[in-house]
């Protein structure tokens, strides 16, 4: 297999000492990184065309490179886009040429703001979702769920288990994480006592999530695929928006996306991770407070008004003590449990979904998606109504599955 | 992350540009090969590096401005010549300094001119640079006459 | 000699002028060098490793984003040797190690707070200006082998 080329598009990498974290990031997933040639009049004509006059010489490089990608005088796989985190002027050049690929090309694209302690672990899954978009657009292009296969979703919180036959659902695990081999083997059990199927007779299996490898490996996967491409590609299966633009927000246990989809393949996706506040474990947090059990939350959080609950902070920390300060001086549980609804929503929202173009139908994926308090309030931040389809929180499982069934013999 | 050693160690390598009617690089490369004296010369195509010695790569270069002085220019690189982490050939396109070259060769000959014009002027006849100008903006009070004018 | 900073730092015609004309040009190139030459961890393609941008904080506050310290950890101590100084300030294509324009601001207000000898100059446009360009820069460095021991 050639090896997949991603062109870099950046201002600083090399000057904050993390160029070798991306390159090393790219080698893993057998990418290799490079710089789109030009000359300096070809540089200085396309910056000109682009019209976003920046002063910064290597933004204006960088903005020369991506024209010269879009309009295919140069030949790539993918496009990285990295600059330095908390410069306002890269910030503006990373979303618009971000933009401007992801409405002019097919490139996969997929930007990131690194600090000086950046490491090529942080960048893996998106690497990989980046060479997987380039290497197995026919794969990806799959819309229909074939034979008897099964999918595996080894979250950080909780492992899913999905069988499929003729392209339905025909049994389900779930269990809270805990050894994660163990966990995924408990899943399985699950799913195929209630499919009424023998592991022998699955034709086929997929696995994603965070522990994809370790449980690919122990069930011998046909397919081992991150969850950027294998939820999209579950949640436009599940939402029946297979074709066109859409948007899928999945919060998660220890991360967030938010990725940009058309045709069921992702265009352009943010991964978020550094904040516990901004997670699914916020919420689980907020409903032990609460005395109430997780799946408890989201009803209450609908007879609530965020608004009635100060929160002076993001932070998992912080923030719960605001939501215990309010218990303290009498506001209703319900109230409460709004208000941490709306504060995860708001995080995510502020931080993340600014760097990707919203498009209907939004489709919120992922245990937190049952949450309807935490819905509610995600609707209320982008003016729109969200979908949540049947079996959201098996997403990541059934893209598995489905994608799984190309992988059957004579298929 | 993985220890580095250097290579080329205690050399220094410059860069040596020729942009003359009368000289090529590789005419110039020729000339550096004959004095080099195990010097290391790789011939690039807007002139030379030069890598060694500091004092012997000096002595090669004062050779060789001495062919055409004011067509020949000469600046340090932090990288030995072929160097995989700044070569065209392993980033795919070219790092980001040469485009800076790029630049600057393409009104070297103003600079060459200079040089030549120089030697032969007075220093009391040798020309200051005209001083920044400072654009004078239309007198606000100027504009409000203009603006009344307009609307009568 | 002087030892005179050039702005651009990577500039090949303000490196060769100001070494023609008899002084120490303090050129990106050497701190480069220093790096490349020097044992440590591996950290393609400069050899800055993310040491480099906590080296900048000397300079330039944690707020700041990495690739300005980073590169301030080259010119903090190329700013602080500098005896003279040259500017061309019209230089809107150097890229690299010239490439963000935040440091270059931060670099220009550093060297210009240090009181020293100063030329401010733009790239030439014609052959007149080339001759204006060379003479200024012949005139300034001459004046500073009285002014500089």
């Amino acid at each position: 297999m050639s090896k997949v080329r991603i062109a870099q598009l950046s201002c600083g990498p090399e000057y904050s000492g993390v160029q070798k974290e991306i390159d090393t990031a790219a080698a893993a997933v057998d990418a290799e990184i490079f710089f789109p040639d030009l000359k300096l009049a070809d540089l200085r004509q396309s910056f000109d065309e682009f019209g976003l006059n920046v002063r910064s010489p290597d933004l204006k490089l960088a903005i020369a490179r991506a024209k010269a990608l879009v309009e295919g005088r140069v030949e790539a796989d993918a496009v990285f886009i990295a600059t330095c985190f908390r410069c306002a002027e890269a910030a503006i050049v990373r979303n618009e040429l971000r933009r401007y690929i992801h409405e002019n090309s097919s490139l996969p694209v997929v930007s990131y703001s690194f600090t000086e302690r950046t490491t090529s672990g942080t960048l893996l899954t998106r690497m990989e979702a980046l060479t997987t978009i380039a290497r197995r657009r026919a794969l990806l292009a799959r819309e229909v769920q074939q034979g008897l296969t099964m999918g595996i979703d080894s979250g950080s919180s909780t492992t899913k288990a999905v069988v499929m036959r003729d392209n339905k659902i025909i049994g389900t695990g779930w269990l809270p994480t805990t050894a994660v081999i163990e966990s995924a083997d408990e899943a399985i059990r699950r799913a195929i006592t209630e499919a009424g199927v023998s592991r022998d007779e699955i034709e086929a299996v997929g696995t994603t999530g965070y522990g994809r490898f370790l449980v690919g490996e122990h069930v011998k996967a046909n397919l081992i695929q991150e969850e950027l491409t294998v939820n999209s590609k579950g949640a436009v299966f599940l939402a029946d928006s297979q074709r066109g633009p859409s948007t899928v927000i999945d919060i998660g246990g220890m991360d967030n996306k938010a990725i940009s989809v058309q045709d069921g393949i992702p265009g352009t996706f943010t991964m978020g991770g550094i904040c516990a506040g901004a997670s699914g474990r916020f919420l689980e947090m907020t409903s032990k407070r609460l005395g109430v059990d997780i799946t408890e939350l989201g009803p209450l959080a609908m007879k609530g008004l965020s608004r009635k609950v100060p929160m002076n902070s993001y932070c998992i920390v912080f923030g719960t003590q605001s939501l215990v300060n309010a218990l303290a001086a009498g506001s209703s549980p319900e109230d409460v449990a709004a208000a941490a609804c709306h504060s995860v929503a708001e995080q995510v929202f502020e931080q993340q979904l600014q760097e990707v173009d919203i498009k209907e139908p939004v489709i919120m994926v992922g245990g937190t998606s049952l949450i309807q308090g935490l819905v509610r309030a995600m609707e209320e931040l982008l003016q729109t109504k969200i979908l949540v389809p049947h079996h959201a929180q098996y997403i990541g499982a059934v893209g598995s599955a489905l994608l799984a069934s190309g992988f059957i013999k004579g298929d | 992350m993985s220890t580095y050693s250097p290579r080329y160690a205690g050399t220094v390598t410059k860069y040596i540009f020729v942009e003359s009617p009368s000289m090529t690089p590789s005419d110039l490369a020729i000339r550096a090969y004959e004095i080099s004296q195990g010097v290391m010369i790789k011939e690039t195509c807007f002139g030379l590096q030069v890598t060694g010695k500091e004092d012997e790569v000096n002595r090669i270069i004062d050779s060789l401005r001495a062919l055409d002085p004011t067509h020949i220019f000469v600046k340090d690189r932090g990288f030995p010549p072929g160097d995989p982490r700044r070569c065209r050939a392993n980033l795919g396109g070219a790092r980001p300094g040469y485009f800076g070259h790029e630049f600057e060769i393409g009104l070297i000959r103003r600079i060459s001119k200079g040089l030549e014009a120089l030697p032969s002027r007075s220093p009391e006849a040798a020309p200051h640079p005209p001083a920044p100008t400072s654009v004078k903006r239309l007198d606000a009070s100027r504009l409000q006459e203009i603006i009344d004018s307009q609307e009568s | 000699m002087a030892k005179v900073f050039l702005y651009p730092t990577t500039s090949l015609i303000l490196s060769d002028l100001v070494a023609r004309f008899g002084h120490t040009p303090l050129s990106a190139a050497l701190q480069i060098r220093e790096r490349i030459q020097t044992p440590g961890l591996e950290s393609p393609p400069l050899q800055i490793t993310p040491e480099g941008p906590k080296k900048g904080l000397r300079w330039a506050a944690v707020e700041v984003p990495s690739g300005v310290r980073g590169r301030m950890s080259l010119y903090g101590p190329m700013i602080e040797d500098a005896e003279a100084a040259i500017i061309i300030n019209n230089a809107d294509y150097s890229f690299g190690c010239m490439g963000c324009a935040r440091t270059n601001e931060l670099i220009n207000f550093l060297i210009r707070k240090k009181n020293i000898p100063l030329l401010d100059l733009e790239y030439p446009s014609n052959d007149e200006e080339g001759v204006e360009f060379v003479a200024a820069i012949k005139r300034f460095l001459d004046g500073l082998s009285g002014e500089v021991a």
